[in-house]
């Protein structure tokens, strides 16, 4: 398919799945600071390090199976990142944060939420606003036009 | 992610409910007859939070999310005063018999409580912004 060629080229897969699994994360962020004066309530959240060497094992399949210019990516699903049939990423959390238990057995970290918080915004950011560049150089192309 | 908006409102939804917990202990700080007018000084009262938001119209908004479960009432023995029997808020019977009532509720503490659910009340504040905006940057993309 035409269409499928000019959505699979260059980055666009990869900020594609950026973007889903920011989008997601956000929701175990927001779920995490809803909960911030729960007792009994152990914050958990997926680990951004794992979700990167995820993401880099993708490139270097593509990059081996088509030479990495075209083709779309397919991540291993790993215990705290599965890929849906329609594109999203389910996320199971299972990273603890780590922090003391207070005495109402919360181990609550307001700082580190925010900072997390902040950090997915903006990755968020980036990956739209890339993703946004690569569609606005398509628009181009098709109108003829810089 | 428009589900992230509907967790930080949970979110705002209990600390609001938390927050006028704490406003009717401090308002009652000194009721010590109860409404037919007998000595029986008000109990603290203590929201409980827990995980999950019942009221979601989804299975997974459901598990998300943060919800009021319980408003439960501080079981400590409430304090007396000076011993006094003519008082019309003494004890008239039971061991404090000739106490002048008075209740559990420490207003300092009260304060500190609701200061610390003004600021869970903004945290959540601040991710129903960034859901916003990240719902602003999704949208960009269309235009």
């Amino acid at each position: 398919m035409l269409f499928d060629s000019l959505t699979t080229s260059g980055s666009i897969p990869t900020l594609e799945k950026l973007y889903s699994f920011t989008a997601s994360r956000h929701r175990l962020i927001s779920h995490n600071i809803a909960n911030i004066s729960t007792p009994d309530f152990r914050q958990a959240d997926v680990s951004v390090s794992n979700f990167q060497e995820q993401l880099r094992d993708a490139v270097a399949r593509r990059r081996a199976e088509t030479g990495g210019m075209h083709g779309d990516l397919t991540l291993n699903e790993t215990s705290e990142v599965k890929p849906a049939a329609d594109g999203r990423l389910v996320l199971t959390p299972t990273t603890p944060s780590g922090n003391i238990l207070y005495h109402d057995r919360s181990n609550r970290d307001l700082e580190k939420l925010m900072q997390d918080l902040v950090e997915n915004t903006m990755t968020f950011r980036v990956a739209s606003d890339l993703l946004r560049s690569r569609f606005e150089l398509l628009r181009a192309a098709i109108a003829e036009r810089a | 992610m428009f589900g992230s908006l509907d967790i930080s409102a949970s979110g705002m939804i209990a600390q609001r409910m938390r927050m006028d917990v704490l406003s009717a202990n401090i308002a009652n700080a000194n009721t010590v007859l109860n409404e037919s007018g007998q000595v029986d000084p008000y109990r603290r009262r203590i929201p409980l939070m827990a995980p999950g938001n019942p009221s979601a119209g989804s299975a997974q908004g459901r598990s998300f999310g943060v919800h009021l479960a319980e408003v439960a009432l501080d079981q400590a023995p409430p304090a007396v005063r000076e011993f006094d029997p003519n008082s019309p808020l003494a004890y008239t019977s039971g061991p404090f018999k000739g106490y002048v009532a008075a209740t559990n509720i420490n207003t300092t503490f009260e304060q500190i409580n609701a200061m610390e659910a003004m600021r869970a009340y903004e945290a959540n504040l601040a991710a129903a912004e960034a859901t916003k905006q990240m719902a602003q940057a999704a949208l960009r993309l269309l235009a």
